[in-house]
């Protein structure tokens, strides 16, 4: 580390802080309050001193630590070194312990409801990552609409249980399937698209199911959105602080007393089982013929067809599957919040798990876990700054794609080997 | 008569006003291998893309006869070719799965037979007993080429990590793994060095002897054109301009004159 090294960190961090002075003195410096139906600047010239020096400082420092080849070897890189290694290695370790600890967490000591909640909000994400992961992960269709298929779950979940009465487990197939079909008729029109194209159209699909949502009044309440959908019973038994006369419920029943945790813990496991079940037959549909073909697909589908792979076929069973585990996840999401209305389904939710599938590692279904507790735990943690929320998000991002370019769990198993068959 | 494995009868293709290939006749036997050849841009590569279904032909007619059925090739588009009448083909830049494993390359092109005995995949999520001898017989039969080509030891690497060599001759591989009557292969010697294609023409002799396989051969080598073929065809400007033995063809004036242009 030369002299000229020196002064050439110096020189750019320097110049960093001149773009973050640029930057950050206009959009934190000038805050204008308004008074007496007057705006007023009010300047902020200290936290934008602070931010200057934290970049300047910051960028110092990476350049004589991060940047600096010659000390490739020191501590932060090893440190780095050794995680990646510990991820690529121990993918099952890490599996097997979220799983445990994912079953025994309601009954933790520090376990409250807040936790729960986020835990359930976590689980319905990584349901719809693992899902997605199928379309994207395996088939490679970059499919940014997905949320369009959450919507039509829990849309067709509400209508069906709130006009029929029906319960959970008989609209929860119907949902699924409903999705499942729209699945298909999104797949249809975009077989021949590829990339960036199928990213558009699926995008506008997704845009097209929420403005339908909204203005179709007479079935979903547009705006409004629906109220009074059935909350879920414990097979037949429902979650009530005070029962109909000589109705039973799940607390009469077992003959314990009420506490309103109770149905948040069985919505936990509800979700964990649906998310869990999403998992494993994914897991094991990757082995079958057509998950190999939709993983021939994403590689090459020239090749596919030469060798008499019907890529029509394939893709709209992708599509279809992957919608159907997003209907399962709507549907829960119906009868967990009571309430739906078009809001739920905007664009971003789409942009979220679509991060959480490409960040996790693509096809990679520990990597969606991972990713999910890194991102939406973030959001989480910066609940309370508000307006800094997004930047953690966007920031996290572009950590795990500087660290792990390939996502965070990028090693790919094969799904049949030579070793272990012959062996059997 | 006995009849040829593939008649193709006044093959045309146009695309727009260009004529890539006029009025094409030839055929080409089983256990026998034929090679197209003809400078670049003569047409060769449109009459594999032709013949499998990759693009559907203007005119004429691309018989295959089977022992006891004769398919019209154009009436197949593109993945039923391979699927429905049993053409196979390789590509002229290497077309494998390069981040799937040698195996699991294999396994894809033996789709068709395990999606069936899956029971379009619900009999597969139940592990099936008939869906996994089948799954076992197919990674049989992938066993059985890779230990041909000699690559039984990386099985479980990933196809792309192969070196170049093996990668053509895994390509090769792969598309006689969906057991075709006619297997077409574009440029398989392009980029290997004199071992690698002194091997090549041995896989290429074995599948013509042993599997009885016909093959439709494009080649610029022409150590492997010469060595190998029974019969050549060639092209240039989408037309046949000659077809003989390799050794016919190596002396033929139109066919030199094709290449090396005549002296004024």
């Amino acid at each position: 580390m030369g002299k000229k090294f020196f002064q050439t960190s110096i020189k750019d961090s320097l110049f960093t802080g001149l773009i973050a002075l640029a930057l950050f003195g206009p959009i934190v410096g000038l805050r204008t309050v308004a008074k007496n139906e007057v705006l007023e600047v009010h300047p902020k010239w200290f936290i934008v001193l602070i931010i200057v020096i934290v970049c300047t400082v910051g960028r110092f420092l990476t350049n004589l630590y991060v940047y600096n080849r010659d000390q490739k070897t020191g501590i932060q890189s090893s440190i780095g070194k050794s995680i990646s290694n510990f991820l690529d290695t121990k993918g099952y370790q890490i599996a097997l312990t979220a799983i445990i600890f994912s079953v025994i967490f309601p009954f933790l000591p520090f376990t409250d409801r807040y936790l729960m909640d986020i835990a359930i909000m976590m689980l319905t994400y990584i349901m719809l990552g693992w899902g997605l992961n199928i379309v994207i992960g395996l088939a490679g269709l970059l499919d940014l609409g997905y949320v369009a298929f959450y919507a039509v779950g829990a849309y067709s979940y509400a209508l069906f249980a709130i006009h029929f009465g029906w319960s959970f487990w008989i609209c929860l197939p119907i949902a699924g399937i409903f999705a499942a079909m729209f699945g298909v008729l999104l797949g249809f029109p975009v077989l021949r698209l590829r990339g960036d194209y199928l990213a558009i159209v699926t995008l506008a699909f997704g845009e097209m199911i929420r403005i339908l949502l909204l203005n179709w009044y007479q079935l979903t309440k547009g705006p409004d959105g629906l109220t009074g959908i059935p909350r879920p019973s414990f097979f037949g038994l429902p979650f009530k602080s005070f029962p109909d006369e000589g109705e039973q419920t799940f607390h009469t029943f077992f003959g314990v007393e009420y506490d309103p945790m109770q149905r948040i813990i069985f919505l936990y496991y509800l979700i964990l089982v649906l998310a869990l079940i999403t998992n494993l037959f994914t897991i094991k549909i990757r082995r079958l013929p057509i998950g190999r073909a939709w993983e021939a697909l994403r590689e090459d589908e020239i090749a596919c067809k030469s060798l008499g792979v019907n890529p029509r076929n394939t893709k709209l069973t992708a599509f279809a599957i992957g919608a159907m585990f997003g209907g399962f996840a709507g549907s829960f999401f119906a009868t967990r919040q009571a309430f739906i209305s078009p809001e739920s389904f905007t664009f971003i939710e789409s942009a979220i798990i679509v991060a959480i599938v490409v960040l996790g590692g693509m096809g990679s279904q520990t990597g969606v876990v991972l990713a999910t507790v890194f991102l939406i735990g973030l959001i989480e943690v910066f609940r309370d700054f508000e307006s800094y929320r997004m930047i953690a998000f966007g920031g996290a991002m572009v950590l795990i794609m500087i660290f792990r370019p390939r996502g965070i769990l990028a090693t790919r198993k094969p799904t049949i080997t030579l070793e272990k068959s012959s062996s059997k | 008569m006995i009849q040829k494995l593939l008649d193709v009868e006044n093959l045309t293709m146009k695309f727009g006003g260009l004529v890539a290939i006029d009025n094409l006749s030839f055929s080409a036997d089983k256990d026998k291998i034929t090679s197209i050849i003809g400078p670049n841009g003569a047409g060769k590569t449109t009459v594999f893309n032709c013949l499998t279904g990759f693009y559907k032909a203007t005119a004429g007619s691309m018989f295959l006869n089977k022992e006891n059925e004769r398919l019209n090739l154009r009436k197949f588009s593109d993945f039923k070719v391979a699927q429905k009448a049993g053409v196979a083909r390789t590509f002229q830049n290497i077309r494998l799965f390069p981040q799937m494993s040698v195996l699991e390359n294999l396994m894809v092109a033996q789709h068709n037979k395990l999606m069936d005995a899956s029971g379009f995949t619900i009999l597969g999520l139940f592990n099936s007993p008939s869906f996994v001898k089948k799954e076992k017989e197919a990674v049989e039969i992938s066993k059985y080429w890779l230990d041909i080509i000699g690559l039984t030891h990386r099985a479980d690497d990933d196809a792309g990590d192969l070196p170049y060599g093996d990668q053509r001759k895994l390509e090769i591989v792969r598309a006689m793994c969906i057991n075709p009557y006619l297997l077409c292969l574009d440029e398989p010697a392009a980029g290997l060095n004199a071992k690698e294609s002194a091997e090549l023409n041995k896989l290429l002799l074995f599948i013509k002897n042993e599997k009885k396989t016909g093959i439709l051969l494009i080649e610029h080598d022409m150590s492997v054109v010469m060595e190998i073929s029974d019969h050549v065809v060639v092209l240039n400007y989408g037309k046949k301009i000659f077809q003989g033995s390799a050794k016919e063809t190596k002396s033929s004036p139109e066919v030199i004159e094709a290449y090396l242009g005549t002296e004024e």
